[in-house]
């Protein structure tokens, strides 16, 4: 796979390879290419939602490297030889996570484009603290915004994925 | 959005990074990029290579002994946040790192990165201030140890060389004995992702913790955002030395910190605002610190 924005062939391209939710990927890409751009675009995982491009909105947050990261902060080639799990990956054969189910139940999402970010974000909370209370919660998703839910849906979710993830 | 294009490089060890970085024409390192890839994002800076520091793992340590603390440059703010080490030696440090954005943010970005970027704003450049600090920096041809006074000289300008790394930070122990002071880092921001509009870190050691009137023998104050370098205010320190703390010497503490700053006014804080916060801080910041000293 051959990896260019611009169409421009003139710029050298570097190749690398990614572990993406458990499968290994060789692709040859410009430098600068965001990790956000080649898994949206690239590997057309399109949970990995581009916003602000800038750190601030979380929406491009995925797991790299065994921590969360926001995606448009990383380049590709940094990515080379690591892992990285998104969204994607948290769903088995359809059925959804316990996590996405309480963000469903909870309805901690009106237009969604934040959400991905959220769950990993919850994914990685929950994994280091299975029974947050409200503050750890809030400062847990303190680098992801949300413009329509006004947080406090999406914070019962969390309560509740704790819950259902405990009675596993 | 996208940045210009440049070259990538990653060595696995610091003598072949610091190899690149003298070999290299415009060459940046790149540490937990939660401050560089903005920069670059928005062309503001567009560096022919980066040198990806992010394997040196002989960067990434925290010890601690009677004299000093040191922490590596590649220690990411998670785990300043987290370190026990830190939280007994020199709780500060952890308090201005868990203030710092988000946690995934956290999960990135880095001592080294903090301090290179020389932001007056930084967290960090004013914990290493309040604290007299030392920081290590390496090049092909040797080390050198410079103060954290010495080393921030105006807003986003240090006395780092282009070819040289910060290696890591040393903290001398000695005035701050655990049992016997207290300390804090307080930040005056809007929400995680806004950089704070003042902070203010505060170190206090007492004679005697249990004494009625504990003397206060030591006290530090450090300001960020306040001037074009991180501000440690040494007459308000010397407002509180020697004797019992009072609300005279406190509110002559603030004075002194209203005078000394030299703050850029920004859209939600003109420089009068700026003055008073801190004022405020510096009581505040050095209240709290002296409260947990005789906890
Ligand atoms: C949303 C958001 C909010 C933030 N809020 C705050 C805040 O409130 N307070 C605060 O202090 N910070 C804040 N930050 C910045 C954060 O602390 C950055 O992680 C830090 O400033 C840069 O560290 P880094 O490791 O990411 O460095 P990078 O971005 O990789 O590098 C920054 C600069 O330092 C240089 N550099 C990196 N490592 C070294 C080294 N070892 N030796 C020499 N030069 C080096 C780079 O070349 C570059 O010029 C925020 C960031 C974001 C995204
Ligand atoms: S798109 Fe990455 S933080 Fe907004
Ligand atoms: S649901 Fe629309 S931004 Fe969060």
């Amino acid at each position: 796979m051959s990896v260019d924005d611009t169409g421009r062939s003139d710029r050298p391209t570097q190749e690398i390879t990614v572990t993406v939710n458990g499968e290994s990927v060789t692709a040859e890409v410009e430098p600068r290419l965001k990790l956000s751009d080649f898994l949206r675009s690239h590997m057309e995982l399109r949970t990995v939602r581009v916003g602000c491009e800038q750190g601030v909105c979380g929406a491009c947050t995925v797991e790299f490297d065994g921590t969360v990261a926001k995606s448009c902060m990383l380049y590709a080639v940094q990515a080379d030889g690591r892992e990285v799990t998104t969204v994607e990956a948290l769903s088995e054969d359809g059925d959804l996570h316990p996590i996405q189910e309480a963000f469903h139940e909870e309805h901690a999402l009106q237009c969604g484009f934040c959400t991905s970010g959220f769950l990993m974000a919850t994914r990685e909370l929950l994994a280091e603290n299975p029974d947050p209370d409200r503050d750890v919660i809030e400062g847990a998703l303190a680098d992801n915004i949300c413009r329509c839910t006004g947080y406090q849906n999406i914070y019962d979710a969390v309560e509740t994925a704790a819950d259902k993830l405990e009675g596993e | 959005m996208k940045p210009a294009p440049f070259e990538y490089h990653r060595p696995s060890s610091l003598a072949e990074a610091l190899e690149l970085l003298a070999d290299l024409p415009d060459a940046e390192p790149l540490a937990g990029n939660q401050s560089l890839s903005i920069l670059m994002s928005n062309r503001l800076a567009s560096p022919d290579h980066l040198v990806d520091i992010n394997d040196l793992a002989e960067l990434s340590y925290v010890a601690a002994d009677g004299q000093s603390v040191e922490v590596g440059a590649l220690v990411r703010h998670r785990e300043v946040e987290r370190s026990g080490t830190l939280a007994d030696a020199l709780p500060l440090f952890p308090e201005a790192a868990g203030k710092i954005a988000g946690p995934v943010v956290r999960n990135r970005g880095t001592v080294g990165g903090s301090l290179g970027e020389g932001d007056p704003a930084g967290n960090y450049p004013c914990v290493a201030a309040a604290l007299d600090a030392d920081l290590e920096l390496a090049s092909a041809d040797g080390s050198r140890t410079v103060p954290a006074e010495d080393f921030f000289i105006a807003t986003m300008f240090t006395d780092r060389e282009e070819d040289e790394l910060i290696t890591g930070l040393a903290i001398p122990r000695e005035p701050f004995p655990p049992a016997r002071t207290g300390q804090t880092f307080l930040a005056v921001k809007e929400a995680a992702q806004t950089w704070p509009t003042l902070s203010a870190a505060g170190a206090v050691r007492v004679d005697d913790p249990a004494a009625d009137e504990p003397v206060v023998e030591e006290a530090r104050v450090a300001l960020a955002n306040a001037a074009e370098v991180p501000l440690r205010v040494r007459e308000a320190e010397s407002e509180l030395a020697g004797e019992p703390l009072t609300d005279a010497a406190l509110a002559a503490a603030g004075e002194t910190a209203y005078e000394a700053v030299d703050p850029e006014e920004e859209l939600h804080a003109d420089e009068t605002y700026k003055r008073e916060l801190a004022r405020e801080y510096t009581k505040r910041a050095l209240t709290t610190a002296h409260d947990r000293a005789v906890a």
